[in-house]
C-alpha cells in the first residue's frame, strides 16, 4: 500500500487538475500575476473616482461639490503661483534628500556589508533600526528639540560662544529631517545589492593594480546600481509624498504637495480641489519615477543587471 | 390654643415647596423621558488639546458624568478633520463618529449650511442666554454658540519690559524677524491687519488689498505659524516674541510661568465665538443624552467653570469672571464691551474665509 503522504499527494494533484487543468498551465504565469492585478486593480478605481471629484467645484452656499463637471480646479492649480511654488518646492526636496539619503547610505550599506566585526554589524544595525523603529512624527519631534533655540544644538554652541542658530521651521530643516527618516530605508535596499557583489571581484580589481577609487568607480558602483535604483526611487517617491516632516519642521511656511492637500481637504473643506492637488502629485510623481526608468532602464532594478555586466566584464 | 403672635407656618412652606416645584418642573417633567431613554456607553464629544480639553473636562464633562453616570470620551480629532468625516457619515447615513462636536462657530455654520446638524431648540437652557449665543444667518439653533474669545496681540514681557505694544504693525518690526507668529491660515489676524495696513474695517470683504499688503510685509519678517497649543509652546521655549492668538493659550503660557502677556492694539482685535452642535444620524437615545450634554454646557454651573477656565466670557450673563481677568482689556464684560472688538459676521466669514486662507497661504509659502 502506498504511503499516506504520497496519497495526500495525489488526492492534492487530483484536485488541482479538476479546479485547474493542464490544458490551462499556459495561464500560470497570469494567475501570478492576480493579487497585483487586483491590488493595483483597486488602486486604479480609487484613483479614477478621484479624478471625477476633481472635475467638480466647491457650492459654498451649500458645501458641497457642484454636479456640473469642469476643469476650474486644474485652472486654479495651474494658474496660481502658490501651488507651482509649492510643486517645485516637493520635487526641488525630492531631489536633494534623494541624493543626500544616497550619499550617506551607501558607505554606510558598504560597511554594514564588508566590515569583518560582527559587533560593528550589529552596532551600525541598531543604530538603523532604532530610529526606525521610532515613527516619523516622534523623530520630527527629536528635531525640534535638539534644533530648538533651546535644543542641544544651539546650548552646544553657546558654549563656544556662538549662535543660537535657527534650523527648524526652514527648508533647510524638512530637508534634514527627510534625510534622517530616508536613511534606514536606502541603507535596507542597498545592503543586498552590495552582499550580491563578490567581495573577489573587488580583490582581483585591486591586485590587478587599480586603486581604491578606481575600483569603487568601475567596479562597485556600476554593480550596486540596482540598488541605488531602487533605493533612489524609494527615497523619492516616499519624500514627494511626505506631509508630517513639512507640516513639523516647516513652520507652516514650507508646505508640500500633501500638506496642500490636507489643506483642500480639511481647512477649505473643499474635496475638489484636494483631488485634483491628488492627481497632480500622482502624475508629477509617476512622471519623475518613469524618467528615472527610462534613465536607468526598468532592469536595473533586477539582477539581470548585474549578471549582465558580469557576463560582459 | 393658637398663638396670635407665631407667625403662620403653611404659607412658608407652601412658598417654598412652589418655589421649589417651579425650579425642578422642567426636570420632573423631563424625568419620564430621560427614564425612557437607554443610557449609551458614553458621550464622544469633540475638542481641542492642552487647556481647551482641561477646562471642558473639568467645567462640563466630569459634572455631566457624575449628575447622569455616563462616561463622556473627549475625541481631539482636529476639527477641520473631524468635519469631512462626519459629513460622508450623514451622506452615507451611517452612525456619525461624534456625538457633539465642539467647532469654531463658523466651521459649524458650514456643517448647518450642509444640512447634517441637529436642530437644539428644544433645549431648556437656550434661555437667557445673550444674544450672541444665537447662530447668525441661520434659521432656528442647528448650533448654539457657548462664549466669545479675542485673538489678542500675545508678547513677551522680555521683549516689552515698559509696555505692551501699542499697534499691530510691531509685528512687521524687523526686531522680531522670526520671532513673530500667526495661526497657519491666518485667522483671527485678517480684520486687525485691514486696519493696520491702512484699510477701513468697513471694507471688508470688498476691498481687502491693505489686509494682503500687511501679510506681505509680515512674511517678510518670517513668522511662524501654527495651531493652538504651538503658541504656549514657542513662547515657552523661547522661540517668539510676538503672536496673534487667542487669549486663552496667552493665558496658558502665563498660567505655566511663562513671562507672557497680552493687549487689544488700537487697531481693536478680532472678536469670534466657538460653537456646540449635535451631528444627525444618532440613535434616538444617544441623540437625546447628546442634547443634555449641550443643554447641560449652557447652565450657569458649567459655563462658570468651563469659561473661567478658559478665560473666556460665557454666553449666560451674570456669571463671575475669572478673577486674573477682571477689568482685562481683552475680556469683555459687558454687551457694551463687545463694540472695542471687530467682528466680522459670521455669514461673510462662511463665504469668504476660505478664499482668504487660501490667499494667506499664497504669500506664506512665498
Amino acid at each position: 500500500m502506498r504511503p499516506l503522504g504520497l496519497r495526500l499527494l495525489d488526492f492534492a494533484e487530483t484536485l488541482r487538475a479538476g479546479i485547474f487543468p493542464a490544458r490551462l498551465s499556459g495561464w500560470t504565469p497570469y494567475l501570478y500575476l492576480l493579487p497585483a492585478t487586483l491590488v493595483t486593480g483597486i488602486l486604479a478605481i480609487g484613483l479614477a473616482e478621484m479624478a471625477e471629484t476633481s472635475l467638480h467645484v466647491l457650492d459654498r452656499a451649500t458645501f458641497r461639490l457642484d454636479p456640473a463637471y469642469t476643469t476650474a480646479n486644474y485652472a486654479a492649480i495651474f494658474g496660481k503661483p502658490v501651488y507651482l511654488r509649492i510643486i517645485l518646492k516637493t520635487g526641488l526636496a525630492a531631489l536633494l534628500v534623494t541624493l543626500l539619503t544616497l550619499l550617506l547610505a551607501f558607505p554606510y550599506a558598504y560597511l554594514l556589508v564588508r566590515t569583518p566585526h560582527p559587533r560593528l554589524r550589529r552596532l551600525l544595525l541598531v543604530a538603523l533600526f532604532l530610529p526606525f523603529l521610532l515613527g516619523q512624527v516622534i523623530r520630527a519631534y527629536g528635531w525640534l528639540i535638539v534644533l530648538g533655540k533651546q535644543g542641544l544644538l544651539n546650548a552646544a554652541l553657546a558654549l563656544v560662544g556662538l549662535g543660537p542658530v535657527s534650523l527648524i521651521y526652514t527648508y533647510g530643516g524638512v530637508v534634514l529631517g527627510l534625510v534622517q527618516y530616508m536613511l534606514p530605508f536606502a541603507v535596507l535596499l542597498l545592503a543586498p545589492a552590495l552582499t550580491a557583489i563578490p567581495r573577489e571581484v573587488e580583490l582581483a580589481s585591486e591586485s590587478l593594480g587599480a586603486s581604491p577609487r578606481r575600483t569603487f568607480r568601475h567596479i562597485v558602483l556600476p554593480l550596486a546600481r540596482p540598488g541605488l535604483v531602487a533605493a533612489g526611487v524609494v527615497v523619492f517617491t516616499l519624500t514627494v509624498t511626505d506631509f508630517a516632516m513639512p507640516e513639523i519642521m516647516g513652520g507652516g511656511a514650507n508646505d508640500f504637495i500633501a500638506n496642500a492637500i490636507y489643506d483642500a481637504f480639511f481647512q477649505l473643506s473643499d474635496p475638489g480641489m484636494g483631488a485634483a492637488l491628488g492627481i497632480v502629485l500622482t502624475v508629477f510623481a509617476s512622471l519623475i519615477v518613469a524618467l528615472a526608468f527610462l534613465l536607468v532602464g526598468v532592469a536595473a532594478l533586477g539582477h539581470g543587471a548585474q549578471q549582465d555586466m558580469r557576463a560582459g566584464s | 390654643m393658637a398663638d396670635p403672635h407665631r407667625k403662620p407656618e403653611l404659607p412658608r412652606r407652601r412658598f417654598l415647596l412652589g418655589s421649589a416645584a417651579a425650579v425642578a418642573a422642567p426636570y420632573v417633567l423631563r424625568l419620564p423621558r430621560a427614564l425612557a431613554r437607554e443610557k449609551p456607553a458614553e458621550i464622544i464629544v469633540r475638542a481641542w488639546g492642552g487647556v481647551w480639553e482641561e477646562a471642558l473636562r473639568k467645567g462640563v464633562s466630569d459634572p455631566f458624568t457624575a449628575m447622569t453616570g455616563i462616561p463622556v470620551r473627549h475625541d481631539l480629532t482636529e476639527d477641520n478633520e473631524i468635519r469631512p468625516k462626519i459629513w460622508a457619515a450623514v451622506d452615507q447615513g451611517r452612525v456619525p463618529p461624534i456625538h457633539v462636536n465642539w467647532d469654531t462657530t463658523t466651521n459649524a455654520t458650514k456643517s448647518a449650511l450642509r444640512g447634517v446638524t441637529e436642530d437644539l431648540g428644544g433645549l431648556a437652557n437656550l434661555e437667557g442666554l445673550l444674544p450672541l449665543a444665537k447662530p447668525a444667518g441661520l434659521d432656528g439653533w442647528p448650533l448654539v454658540n457657548v462664549y466669545s474669545y479675542a485673538y489678542v496681540l500675545a508678547y513677551s514681557q522680555k521683549a516689552f519690559p515698559d509696555r505692551a505694544p501699542e499697534s499691530w504693525t510691531a509685528m512687521l518690526d524687523p526686531a522680531f524677524r522670526k520671532r513673530v507668529a500667526m495661526y497657519d491660515d491666518g485667522i483671527g489676524l485678517f480684520a486687525p491687519a485691514q486696519v493696520a495696513g491702512g484699510g477701513k474695517f468697513e471694507d471688508i470683504p470688498e476691498a481687502m488689498e491693505p489686509c494682503w499688503d500687511f501679510f506681505r510685509r509680515l512674511r517678510a519678517n518670517q513668522p511662524l505659524l501654527g495651531e493652538d497649543p504651538d503658541f504656549t509652546n514657542w513662547f515657552q521655549n523661547d522661540e517668539i516674541d510676538l503672536a496673534c492668538t487667542i487669549i486663552s493659550n496667552a493665558r496658558e503660557a502665563r498660567q505655566n510661568g511663562i513671562a507672557v502677556s497680552w493687549t487689544v492694539p488700537g487697531e481693536g482685535a478680532t472678536l469670534d465665538t466657538d460653537a456646540l452642535w449635535i451631528p444627525k444620524g444618532l440613535p434616538e437615545n444617544e441623540l437625546y443624552w447628546a442634547e443634555q450634554y449641550v443643554n447641560f454646557a449652557l447652565s450657569a454651573e458649567a459655563q462658570q467653570v468651563w469659561c473661567n477656565a478658559l478665560g473666556l466670557p460665557p454666553v449666560r450673563p451674570g456669571l463671575e469672571p475669572p478673577a486674573d481677568l477682571v477689568g482685562d482689556v481683552a475680556y469683555p464684560a459687558s454687551e457694551a464691551d463687545l463694540g472695542r472688538f471687530l467682528r466680522i459676521p459670521t455669514p461673510v466669514l462662511v463665504e469668504h474665509e476660505s478664499s482668504w486662507f487660501e490667499k494667506v497661504n499664497e504669500i506664506m509659502q512665498g
